[in-house]
């Protein structure tokens, strides 16, 4: 009971502290790089509910968090409809789009599964580029100029500063944990697992399988749009390669492989590893490190080789990072913990 | 009063019979035996009763109610469980979550469902493994973990599919207890078996197939000492 206490304890700490940074930290850079993190986090969270602990491990993400991406842009830039009405259309839309696919990519099984969402995401990305009057193509949509938010009247919030954005994406990891949490600890999270772990013996159970399926899919599908509006508004540009591109859905599940799949923190690792990596190859901050440290000569062959080709070479380290995952710690940084600790408590005994 | 009836079954694979024209039907509260040598269609029969295949031909009356067509997760809630020959243990999951998965099927709590989920647990007498991770037990306790598993589904007619293969001699007398156990609490039980010896001890009635027919039926007496059967599991010479 106590062990409980000071979890909770410390879960309140780092919260209060995580709602207290905008107010020390004034360095947009650092708020900017939070929203990437939380936006992340809300990713990895919600491709995790399908894919961590119902077993079906989706390569087609992309296709919702595109879908929700681009209704609020569409419906922003069009229609003029702010975009805190615009999620809701995004995530009805999801909700279809995740059903249709559902009702189709469901009979196919393991490796099937995924080739299937992987099709999807792309029909959905050539669709985005060739559809040009709804989408404009290839060349996406901008919409920055964001409306204010009003409740009765006095303006809450402009979205000028990063502020507002930070909080909004520290909600929605919370609503996501709060969620996955929830389905953990009921029937829904015993069946996703026991579909996961084997489909048969989970359908000889009473566990109907398709419906079951449909409803992880579904969730997963609408939290992703949440994190694709987000991304939408707080960016302010979409366009098919960065909302609907195939190595969106693979981040997307690599932040779940590589944290661990299935457990509640798994993302959240995974994200604190993914995030700043991505940050440093591409503000080209490895190579500068190097060179400072003296490992590399800035002038050099190495040195020139390394600037202008490292900061387009996060695909190749996330390979080589999944390669290195998997060989060694097959659960994720979750799995190795867990082990970890269980390696240490047998050593004490 | 019959509680499963089995009427003039048969399932094709292509041209490959299965089971051709099964009939039998089993009495509430007693234990069928099902044997028949390597291929006899026992387990695809269990498949077909189960909803995995819908059979070709012929018809499943469960409690009254035709089950043709019908899927396993339907069929499991109207009261028809299965175990499986080849085990299929939630690996990751703890002996207790692998008993409140079946255990779900009849609640939506998860404290009822592990209360029920421990009956079960003291039924197989695993109370010492409940926090055990199902990948990680022997054979013997797996086998008993479907046991419970498929119990904690509150099911009507209980199929086991070669429970006690692959065990010890030792392990497979806790079995055949365990079953007459479930049999005293009046759960209707079909069984299939190789190991003659305790399928004659638990069965009230025995059904042999060979080659997806029925061969005979009867109870265990009248089936050992049926010449037929002798000569389809020893050839005919021993007849």
């Amino acid at each position: 009971m106590d062990k409980t206490i000071l979890k909770t304890a410390i879960g309140l700490i780092f919260l209060a502290l995580l709602v207290a940074i905008p107010r020390y930290v004034e360095s947009p850079y650092a708020l900017h790089m939070m929203i990437l993190l939380f936006m992340s986090v809300v990713q990895g969270q919600s491709w995790n509910i399908l894919g961590g602990y119902a077993g079906q491990h989706s390569v087609g993400h992309a296709a919702y968090f595109g879908v929700g991406a681009y209704t609020t842009m569409m419906l922003m830039h069009t229609k003029q409809i702010a975009p805190w009405y615009g999620v809701w259309a995004g995530m009805v839309l999801v909700v279809i789009v995740a059903l249709a696919i559902g009702s189709i990519c469901f009979r196919l099984r393991g490796p099937y599964f995924v080739l299937a969402s992987i099709a999807v995401a792309e029909i959905l990305r050539l669709s985005a580029i060739n559809l040009t009057t709804l989408t404009n193509g290839a060349e996406g949509i901008l919409a920055t100029e964001l409306p204010a938010f009003k409740i009765g009247g006095t303006i809450v919030t402009d979205f000028v500063t990063k502020v507002p954005f930070y909080y909004i994406g520290l909600f929605l990891v919370l609503l996501t944990l709060g969620i996955t949490y929830w389905i953990q600890h009921s029937k829904l999270g015993y069946y996703f697992q026991a579909i996961r772990e084997d489909q048969d013996a989970a359908h000889s159970l009473g566990i109907h399988i398709a419906l079951y399926k449909n409803i992880g899919l579904v969730i997963s599908a609408v939290l992703t749009s949440l994190a694709g509006s987000f991304y939408g508004i707080y960016v302010g540009f979409v366009d098919p390669a960065t909302v609907l591109g195939l190595d969106v859905s693979v981040q997307i599940m690599l932040i779940c492989i590589i944290g661990g799949m299935g457990t509640l923190w798994g993302p959240i690792l995974g994200s604190l590893v993914l995030v700043p990596l991505s940050e440093a190859l591409r503000s080209n901050m490895i190579t500068e490190a190097l060179v400072k440290v003296g490992m590399v000569n800035a002038d050099s062959k190495i040195g020139i080789f390394l600037k202008e080709n490292l900061s387009h070479a996060h695909v190749l380290l996330y390979g080589i990072l999944v390669v290195l995952v998997i060989l060694f710690m097959p659960d994720g940084l979750m799995g190795f913990l867990k082990k970890m600790a269980m390696r240490r408590k047998q050593e004490a005994v | 009063m019959a509680i499963l009836e089995i009427k003039n079954v048969s399932k094709f694979f292509g041209g490959l019979a299965a089971n051709s024209d099964v009939s039998f039907s089993v009495e509430e509260g007693t234990i069928m035996g099902l044997i028949g040598p390597n291929g006899a269609g026992k387990t695809t029969l269990f498949n077909c009763i189960t909803g995995y295949y819908p059979p070709s031909k012929g018809e499943i009356m469960f409690d009254g109610r035709c089950m043709n067509g019908l899927d396993p997760d339907k069929v499991c809630m109207l009261g028809m469980v299965r175990t499986w020959q080849k085990v299929r243990p939630l690996a990751k999951l703890s002996v207790v979550d692998n008993v409140m998965v079946g255990a779900l099927a009849r609640t939506s709590s998860l404290k009822v469902a592990r209360e029920m989920a421990m009956e079960q647990i003291k039924v197989v007498r695993m109370e010492h493994r409940v926090d055990f991770l199902a990948g990680g037990l022997p054979i013997g306790e797996r086998k008993k973990l479907e046991v419970a598993r498929a119990l904690a589904t509150q099911p009507k007619l209980l199929l086991l599919d070669e429970v006690m293969g692959g065990l010890n001699p030792a392990e497979s007398e806790e079995i055949i207890q365990l079953i007459l156990d479930i049999k005293q609490r009046g759960l209707t039980q079909m069984v299939i078996e190789h190991d003659m010896k305790a399928i004659m001890r638990i069965s009230d009635r025995i059904v042999v197939l060979t080659s997806g027919e029925k061969l005979t039926e009867g109870s265990p007496q009248e089936v050992v000492s049926n010449p037929d059967v002798i000569s389809a599991y020893l050839g005919e010479s021993h007849a």
